[in-house]
Formats: C-alpha cells, structure tokens, sequence
C-alpha cells in the first residue's frame, strides 16, 4: 500500500485504493484568521449553539495579518476570539507564528493524523508523515461539527532523488528543478511520495520545504519513505527518478513557479528587495544558512527576514542569528505568514523585483506590476548582498 | 435525470473570473447570483440570457485559482443545474460537490454546442443530445457524491445522518 492508503486505511478501520471515497475521521480542524471567520458564520447559520465535535481538536491560527493590519481584519480576529471563547476551540494569537509549524511544535501534529485547514499549504505536514489537505468553508463547518470529511484516495507518484547536493543547493532548489520537469500540473490530483539517497540526510526544515511545493505541482500531499528493496513496492501511477548531485542553484522566473532557470542564466539581473521566510523556508536551519552567507556583510536590497514561528525566532536569537542580520542592513519581521500574503505590508512599487524564499510567485500577488523570483534562502541572501541574482557560491 | 439548455466557455476558467473577488463582501446569495461569470471576456449573452435549469458545459480545470466557494454559489444561484468539464480545479469540484451542484467531467465537450437540449444522467456518468443523436460518456459520480447532492449538499447531507 502506498502511505496514503496506508493512512486512510488506519484510520476509516478497512483497506482503501485510490479511487474510492471515504470518510475519513479527523484529528484536527483549523482554520487560519482569514478563511476562520466564514466558517465560524457558517457554523453558526448551520448549527447554532451546537457544541465541536471536539473542541480539543479545532484550532485558529492567526498567522496572515498579524498583528492586524485595519480595522476588518481586527474584527475577523475578534470573531475567532469569540467563537473560541464559547465553544473551547484553542486560538493561536497574533504571537505565534505560521498555523502548520506552530501546531507542529506544540505537538498537535502527529505520524499517521489526519488533518483539514484552511491553507492550500496545509499538505507540508506530510514532512511528519500525517495527512494534511487545504479545504473549502463547507468542509471545515461540516468536519467542526462532525469531525470527519470525505475524500477521494488519490493515487501516488513516486520521486526518487539520487546524489549529494552541492554545496549552496538545498532543498529548495531540488523541488525548483522538479517543477521545472514536471511543470506546475505534473502531479494533478496525486500523492507524492519522496525517495532516494538525496533526501536521508535531510532534517525536518529541509523535508517541509519539498513538502510544501507539492501545491505548485497540484498535488495532494507529499511523503518521505525509505526504499526497502526487500519490502514490496506499492503500485505507483508513475515513477521519476532524477539524479540531483550535479544540480546548480535554482530560480523560478516570474509569473510560474515552473518557470525555472539555473541562477547563473539569469545572474546579474537587478533587485530591490528580498524576503527571506514563509512556511516553506521559515525553519531555523533556513535562516542559518542565509545566516552564514550574510556575516560580517552589508545588503545592497531591502532585506526582509521572517522567521516562520516564535520559536524559531528565538533559536535564532539566542544562537546570535538577529545580530547577523541586523549588522547587514535587514529588517527582522514578527513571526507569520508575512510578504506571502496578498496585501501584507512589504509590497512592491510597480517594476520593482524581489527574490522570495516562498512558494508562489504568481502576477499581482505582492503589488501589481511587481515581480516575484523564487528561489533558496542561500541565493536569496547572496543576491542581497549583491544587489543583484547571484549564485551563491561566488560569494 | 438532468435537462437543460447549454451554455459554452472555455479553457482554464478561475474563479475569479467566475466571481470576481470585488465581489467578495457580498453576502445576499441572490445578490452574488448576479455576478456569476463577470470576470469571463464575452459573457453578457450568458448573463443577459441565462435560465433556471440552464446546464455550463466548459474546458480544461475549470475553477482553478483560489478556494471561495463564492464560485459555486453564484453559478448555483444564477440556476444552473450542472456543469460538465473536460476537467475541474479539485477544490471547485470538492465545493461543487459540497454545496449541491452535479458535476461531470466529460472528454467529450467539444461536441457539445451552445444551445444543444442534453439530457445529464449522473449515476451513469452519461450524457445524451437527443437532437443530433448523440451520446457522450463521462465520469459516473460515486455513489458518495451522488447522496451530498441528492441533500442539496454536505451540511444537510450530515444533518440527516445524525
């Protein structure tokens, strides 16, 4: 069986394929401060003063316009406060950081969940082996009350990555130079499961960064296995493999994240500013790595820097990482979803261009008339320095 | 047994084009039902002309883009009473599915013309156009599917489980 099968199977108490639909049993509900508040109307339109169907496992994350921005997004947050307030769900407030990482660290993810939000980013949290998938309003009213959803069990494409990454090639440009192969439909409706000797020195950070682009690819969730070859291989619709041991650092030109080149075609190319963060580089390893090149050097761009929870920004300080950064001329940002969010302070004036460490780099979605360029917390930061796309390695 | 006139569009539709998110703070649903596929170049016939029981027979990952289920009610609001895809954006078709409205995906809608009289049978997955003699075959609904829609969708669907 493949995990997600493996999963679901547990889970809905008999063995499932992909194809069949299910419902499936949740662990946890959540919703974020921005699609909260219409589930919360919807809940109330739909079921009144009826109590969760555990209030243990709703919770709010306020992780997009943190704190609030105007005055519509206070009261957002304030109806989430309220509802939470009355029914016993667990609020995350604006001092926490992104909703997956934070659930995360307080230990409200576990191998083998199954989970809904209201994130198309949701699915990283198959980085810990549990079932995360981003949902509309109806689902999160219905699965508050009831605490189940149903599902189509997708089937699974496996990509297995070979060869140790270069120096200054991480995670990010491994799922870059997916995208550019596969292209931003490559795994429509599909699992993925990860393999290889590429990924098994990859910690945590490293494996949510792969699992949070499986959305660019349209897939469902992404899952790390070891291939056993004495164990039976599960069917597969289709398997990649790719060698990656010779791959350069990565960049995804606007307006695709399957617009990819190699840093250096594009090196030289102007900026003003650069975002280091999001959830999916927002870990502690990510802001080292961006940490070790920036030291003891002054940027030539804005520089934005957001650490993806508190804790992260902690580690970071305490490990002397804030002192880097703010000797080199950035701007460190309160934990959260930050310059991924449509409209979040930060934005470009017309023309400008800015080097992301985020997912999604589609037209308008920091300003219209900006670009976005996606690319690694290590070649985002030499590009800082520069004032310029450059590759890290030349630093 | 579904029967309706159809209206055409084509590829990659999103949803905001289909509810354009200027639109968003609106919550009358007949209100929202008067915008249903503004966004979309050379609509006014269809928002002119559009009837109850009207059925949209549209291309490849029709709903793509974000995950408001404004899309779904507005088209539901305006009164038609399916849509048949090549393919759907997997969050439209969820949605769809959630809030009562039949969708099909169909590998034949080229054939398909504005203006044919179809007869949708969704159990089986099977489209007929009487007039030109024709049948298309599509995506039968699961049985699953077929119950969330026959409640007109998944909260009523639940309510009568309990």
């Amino acid at each position: 069986m493949t995990v997600i099968e493996k999963i679901l199977s547990k889970k809905v108490g008999r063995e499932v394929t992909d194809g069949e639909r299910v419902w499936v049993p949740l662990d946890l509900v959540t919703m974020r401060d921005f699609g909260g508040p219409n589930a919360i109307l919807g809940y109330k339109e739909s079921f009144g003063d009826a109590p969760l169907f555990d209030a243990k496992r709703v919770a709010i994350t306020f992780d997009l316009h943190i704190p609030p921005r105007n005055e519509k997004v206070a009261r957002n947050q304030q109806i989430c406060r309220e509802f939470a307030k009355v029914t016993g769900a667990k609020v995350f407030d604006i001092n926490q950081g992104i909703g997956q990482h934070i659930l995360w660290e307080h230990g409200m993810v576990q191998n083998g969940n199954t989970i809904i939000g209201t994130d198309s980013h949701m699915n990283l949290l198959g980085a810990f082996g549990a079932f995360a998938t981003g949902v509309g309003t109806t689902d999160i009213v219905a699965g508050m009350r009831y605490g189940k959803f149903w599902y189509h069990v997708p089937k699974t494409i496996k990509i297995e990555l070979h060869g140790k990454l270069r120096k200054f090639v991480s995670a990010k440009d491994v799922i870059l130079w997916v995208l550019k192969n596969l292209g931003t439909d490559g795994a429509i409706g599909m699992a993925i499961e990860f393999a290889g000797e590429t990924i098994e020195p990859m910690g945590v950070a490293e494996r949510i960064t792969l699992a949070s682009m499986v959305t660019e690819l349209s897939g469902e969730i992404g899952f790390f296995v070891k291939s056993e070859p004495s164990v039976q291989s599960p069917v597969y619709e289709k398997t990649y493999e790719f060698d990656v041991s010779a791959i350069s650092p990565q960049i995804a030109c606007p307006h695709s994240p399957d617009n990819v080149k190699d840093v250096k075609e594009v090196a030289g190319t102007l900026i003003d500013q650069v975002f280091i963060g999001s959830c999916t580089n927002g870990r502690y390893e990510d802001l080292e790595r961006a940490a070790k090149i920036l030291k003891g050097k002054k940027v030539k761009t804005r520089l934005i820097i957001v650490p993806a929870s508190t804790k992260v920004a902690q580690e970071a300080l305490k490990k002397g990482l804030y002192e880097i950064f703010f000797d080199a001329g950035a701007v460190v940002v309160n934990p959260g979803c930050s310059l991924c969010t449509t409209g979040h302070p930060g934005i470009l004036a017309p023309g400008e261009r800015m080097i992301s460490t985020s997912n999604r780099n589609f037209i308008g979605k920091l300003g219209k008339g900006g670009e976005i360029w996606l690319a690694s917390p290590e070649t985002a930061a030499a590009s800082a320095i520069k004032g310029e796309i450059t590759e890290p390695s030349i630093l | 047994m579904i029967k309706g006139k159809v209206w055409k569009f084509g590829d990659n539709i999103d949803t905001d084009q289909i509810y354009p998110g200027k639109y968003l703070p609106l919550t009358d649903k007949k209100e929202m039902a008067r915008h249903a596929m503004e966004g979309v170049p050379d609509a006014e016939k269809f928002i002119k002309n559009v009837k109850s029981g009207d059925i949209m027979v549209v291309g490849k990952n029709f709903g793509c883009g974000s995950s408001r289920e404004h899309a779904v009610v507005t088209i539901k609001g305006v009164g038609i009473v399916c849509v048949i895809a090549e393919s759907f954006a997997s969050i439209f078709y969820r949605n769809a599915i959630n809030l009562g409205l039949p969708v099909i995906e169909c590998k034949d809608i080229k054939l398909i013309k504005e203006g044919d009289d179809i007869i949708v049978d969704l159990t089986k997955g099977e489209i007929v156009n009487p007039d030109k003699n024709e049948n298309y075959k599509g995506l039968p609904l699961s049985g699953l599917e077929l119950d969330i829609i026959e409640a007109n969708g998944l909260i009523n669907y639940l309510k009568k489980q309990k």
